[in-house]
């Protein structure tokens, strides 16, 4: 792919990430910061659907975002071909490995695996 | 840059003191992305606990809800805000507002991206950044 459309999907992904993480965020204010994290608040959050595809969208987009921004951090710092390429394909497998793992939490708990 | 800065590798690129202000929103940028990532990663795993029920949810909770958690949180709020109002100024700049007109290089062959509208974007950032960080122990600690 070529980089100036990965510039383009970094940006995207953090202007979107932005206006969802205010939203995530604001959630924890509406009932008071500490009563927001009490186990039954957080259960009735993973259990309302709206709430789950956010959070899986806000999952995507910083996983996106945050190890593109770590390859790009990265290729600064060296070059080569080989270093390239592992970074490069390091980044895209630990992408697939958080968002898999967050999905995980987030599915298990909608269904109701707790 | 002459040869000798390209060769300082992580040195020449963690040193903020030789290039202004903007040497050091490249490495806030920098820093702040990679806490960020480390938080968000810390947050994943933290969050899968409520798969161990709500035992196991109370217990890394009370990780969390101390003193040096709230100013752990605090920290990881500014990094966010600054990341967050930065990164529109890049992306801006990168968009061409605010990084003035094409000229011919007259001496002193001053940038004219590197002007006072980005600066202000700059410094901005780091005032909202600790606005927020400001707010944001109010309410952990108001509680």
């Amino acid at each position: 792919m070529k980089e100036s459309t990965i510039m383009k999907i970094h940006y995207g992904t953090a202007l979107a990430a932005v206006g969802l993480v205010a939203v995530h965020i604001l959630m924890r204010l509406t009932t008071g910061f500490a009563d927001s994290l009490e186990y039954e608040n957080v259960l009735a959050n993973y259990r309302s659907i709206p709430y789950v595809v956010m959070l899986e969208l806000i999952l995507i987009l910083l996983s996106v975002h945050g190890f593109n921004g770590l390859r790009v951090i990265l290729l600064e710092l060296k070059q080569g071909r080989v270093y390239e390429k592992a970074v490069s394909y390091g980044c895209v497998v630990a992408m697939i490995g958080l968002i898999g793992y967050g999905s995980r939490t987030i599915i298990m708990t909608n269904i109701g695996m707790v | 840059m002459t040869e000798d800065e390209h060769r300082e590798g992580i040195k020449g690129m963690v040193n903020p003191g030789r290039y202004g202000i903007e040497r050091v929103a490249y490495l806030l940028m920098r820093l702040s992305g990679l806490g960020l990532l480390g938080y968000f990663i810390a947050h994943i795993y933290e969050t899968s606990n409520i798969l161990r029920g709500r035992m196991g949810w109370d217990e890394f909770l009370a990780l969390t809800q101390t003193t040096e958690g709230h100013i752990f949180l605090a920290l990881v709020i500014g990094m966010c805000v600054f990341h967050t109002g930065n990164g529109i100024r890049i992306m801006l700049g990168h968009g061409g507002v605010g990084v003035g007109k094409p000229a011919r290089p007259d001496y002193p062959y001053e940038p004219a991206s590197q002007n006072y509208r980005h600066k202000i974007g700059i410094y901005s950032s780091i005032l909202l950044a600790a606005v927020a960080m400001m707010y944001g122990l109010a309410v952990m600690f108001g509680e």
